[in-house]
């Protein structure tokens, strides 16, 4: 251990002399510090952006007036999702995906993005995140300073001494592995401290020192791969050459063929085709607008009979709003059933990229991170159900006032004259059918066990290349 | 005496070529052993192979009584070896060199004893404190020999000690190799300048296109005959 010990200190003492590594310590501490301060003012300002709207539009939609409830269940109201704190370290899909809802009657709106300004304040900045900068960047600056790590000494011909002074070459394989892995570390503090500031924002210490290993799991395998790459190859040219396509692979081509294959093997419908679907289906369920739709013949014919009337209009609730409320209630069904698929394709194609993280660990640390994060799309996900929901009860509730509340004469008659029309306005107490939004990531042993795919992904191959790593440099010589 | 390194029948190939071929030599105990050799006769082959760096395809090779094979550990640190190029650090100066090859072969000496060993190969003190990248090949040959002196190794390997070497630093060489004899180690040297050897070897072994032609004592009288070697290159057998 002392020899290992010693090789690796020796490796730092080259490194802290021609200051590379603290070049390189600079290099990331200031692309993570640009990337945490702005990924920061971005959440803030959306956070707060979101919050303030969030109350701002519940409060609109509470004091809207006596109305018609039919229009209130179109006058809709909005949904955010806050971004959990560890997403200052990883956005995820929220870069691709809508943080806020227009929830109203008989849709299921797509999110929609954050404010414009917020995203246009970041400039170039705004793509390249903490984790963009661990997964991608790093691996980089690591093979740049580490490719010579073992091909040095051949080279530089200090391979022979090295080992004549009865030093294995497996332990000269630990030492370099070990004087890489320690840069790794220390590589990885500007993440630490960004990961124990999202702790005061209120995210759990499990998750932060989660995330916190797999990417020391990930930055890892990159040091047994290049120091075994280092310790095979014949001169500095090969090691770079070679190290440099596998990471063109891993980190860039095959994340793309990863996201085409998901694309071949699960094929997802477009929005254009399924929406144009969904409404035929719609269309087939009725007009829950026309009581005289004949698709509501039969609920006509049941509500007259239970309640033994001639007559709509001798009916004790008000027909149309039972209507409104029926073919809300079928037509989120099928919107639901719509948006299971859709979700559940997407979910297939998240797992079918995630087996590629067997083929690269940048995919297994992109999946393990997002996951960790909170920022993956099952998160996503659970934030379009629930806001959903919230949809669901808040357009029910309204349809129930007006049902229960609104007479059918009233209703029907609701345009004749400005006084019917008043007539036809329910109090405003009946808005009082909200429920309070407010989306909380997903628990940490959720996220955790989500994550356990990803890191078991990148310690077999860790284990792997460590293993190779010694077995191949017991065999080095001269 | 008991044979401190031993060449039995050894064959070495490389790359399908046949680098060494059935050379068999012993070197006693406290004797300087010089093989000399033109380009491609074997002699750093030869080196390789008591390193443990090659392996013999036929043939076993001893250090003080272990096969090498089979104690590639333990040999290696009853050995200092002295490659071509002295090749140390470029980047550390001669203290830091020192202490750090000598922390590998776990072995340890103090600044004392390091600044003994680089007064012996009269290394300047001035210069010791600079990096290996401002030295002349022959400083950075005297710091690699101060390293093989502070291991305290029964065993010397030198391959082409006194390649590139002034006149004045051959001669402070030589004596050092010298005293080293008399100090009891054993010393193997390969190198193909003929005189250098002369002066020094207790015995020269002749190696042409992988095998040993001929072998030499030093006559009690002094010196070994050169014009003894050149005849044995040129065809002639020697004892």
């Amino acid at each position: 251990m002392t020899t290992i010990l010693a090789i690796a200190t020796e490796e730092w003492r080259l490194w802290l002399r021609s200051r590379v590594a603290i070049l390189a310590l600079l290099i990331v501490s200031t692309i993570i510090a640009a990337t945490s301060l702005l990924n920061a003012q971005r959440m803030a300002e959306e956070r707060d952006q979101r919050m303030h709207q969030q109350t701002v539009t519940e409060q609109t939609f509470l004091e809207q007036p006596d109305r018609h409830p039919h229009r209130m269940v179109h006058y809709g109201h909005y949904v955010f999702r806050t971004p959990p704190p560890l997403s200052l370290v990883d956005p995820g899909v929220d870069f691709v995906t809508g943080q806020s809802i227009f929830l109203e009657g008989h849709r299921q709106n797509t999110p929609m993005f954050a404010d414009v300004r917020a995203s246009a304040n970041l400039g170039s900045f705004q793509l390249i995140s903490p984790a963009f900068v661990y997964q991608v960047l790093v691996p980089l600056l690591l093979i740049a300073l580490g490719h010579s790590v073992f091909v040095r000494e051949r080279e530089s011909r200090t391979l022979a001494p090295l080992l004549a002074q009865g030093v294995s070459g497996s332990s000269l394989y630990s030492g370099k592995f070990l004087a890489l892995a320690t840069l790794a570390f220390t590589l990885l503090l500007p993440l630490l401290i960004l990961a124990v500031i999202t702790t005061f924002m209120g995210e759990q210490c499990v998750l932060v020192a989660s995330l916190t290993l797999v990417y020391a799991a990930y930055l890892l395998v990159w040091c047994a791969l290049i120091a075994l790459t280092s310790a095979i190859s014949p001169s500095r040219g090969l090691a770079l050459g070679v190290l440099v396509f596998i990471w063109l692979m891993w980190a860039l081509i095959l994340p793309r063929l990863a996201v085409a294959s998901a694309g071949a093997t699960v094929s997802v419908p477009g929005k254009l085709e399924t929406d144009f679907q969904m409404y035929a289906d719609i269309r087939a369920l009725g007009d829950g607008h026309n009581a005289s739709d004949p698709a509501f013949a039969r609920l006509r014919a049941n509500l007259l009979a239970q309640y033994d009337a001639d007559t709509v209009d001798d009916l004790p609730v008000n027909f149309r709003g039972v209507v409104a409320q029926t073919s809300e209630a079928e037509l989120t069904t099928l919107m639901n059933e719509y948006a299971d698929r859709r979700m559940h394709a997407e979910q297939s194609q998240s797992l079918h990229i995630d087996r590629f993280g067997w083929l690269s660990p940048a995919i297994a640390i992109s999946t393990g991170s997002r996951h960790l994060a909170g920022t993956d799309l099952a998160n996503h996900h659970r934030f379009l159900r629930e806001a959903e929901e919230v949809r669901f009860d808040f357009v029910q509730g309204l349809n129930q006032s007006h049902v229960e509340v609104l007479s059918y004469a009233d209703d029907i008659n609701r345009n004749q004259s400005a006084e019917a029309s008043q007539r036809a306005r329910i109090s405003a107490e009946n808005w009082e059918v909200l429920n309070l939004f407010e989306f909380a990531p997903d628990p940490s042993a959720e996220r955790a066990s989500r994550s356990a795919g990803s890191l078991a992904q990148l310690g077999l191959w860790l284990v792997m290349l460590l293993a190779v790593g010694k077995l191949a440099s017991a065999r080095i010589r001269p | 005496m008991e044979a401190a390194l031993a060449a039995n029948s050894i064959t070495v190939k490389r790359s399908g070529q046949t680098v060494l071929n059935d050379v068999s030599f012993q070197v006693a105990a406290g004797d300087v052993y010089a093989l000399l050799g033109g380009n491609g006769a074997g002699k750093s082959t030869t080196l390789l192979t008591f390193l443990g760096f090659l392996s013999p395809d036929t043939g076993t090779v001893e250090v003080l009584g272990d096969d090498v094979g089979a104690n590639l550990k333990d040999v290696r640190l009853k050995i200092a070896y002295l490659p071509e190029a002295a090749t140390l650090y470029p980047h550390l100066n001669a203290y830091e060199n020192i202490s750090y090859f000598l922390s590998l072969a776990k072995a340890t000496a103090d600044q004392g004893a390091i600044d003994a060993a680089l007064d012996r190969v009269s290394l300047k003190e001035g210069a010791r404190s600079n990096r290996l990248d401002t030295y002349s090949k022959g400083m950075r040959q005297k710091v690699a020999i101060a390293l093989a002196l502070l291991r305290d190794a029964p065993v010397l390997l030198l391959d082409e000690p006194t390649s590139g070497l002034d006149p004045v630093a051959i001669d402070e060489f030589n004596a050092l190799v010298r005293s080293l004899a008399e100090e009891k180690r054993t010393v193997l040297m390969v190198t193909h300048d003929v005189y250098g050897a002369c002066q020094i070897a207790d015995r020269i072994g002749l190696l042409k296109d992988g095998e040993l032609v001929g072998a030499f004592d030093r006559p009690q009288s002094g010196q070994i005959d050169t014009e003894q070697v050149h005849a044995a290159f040129a065809g002639r057998s020697g004892s």
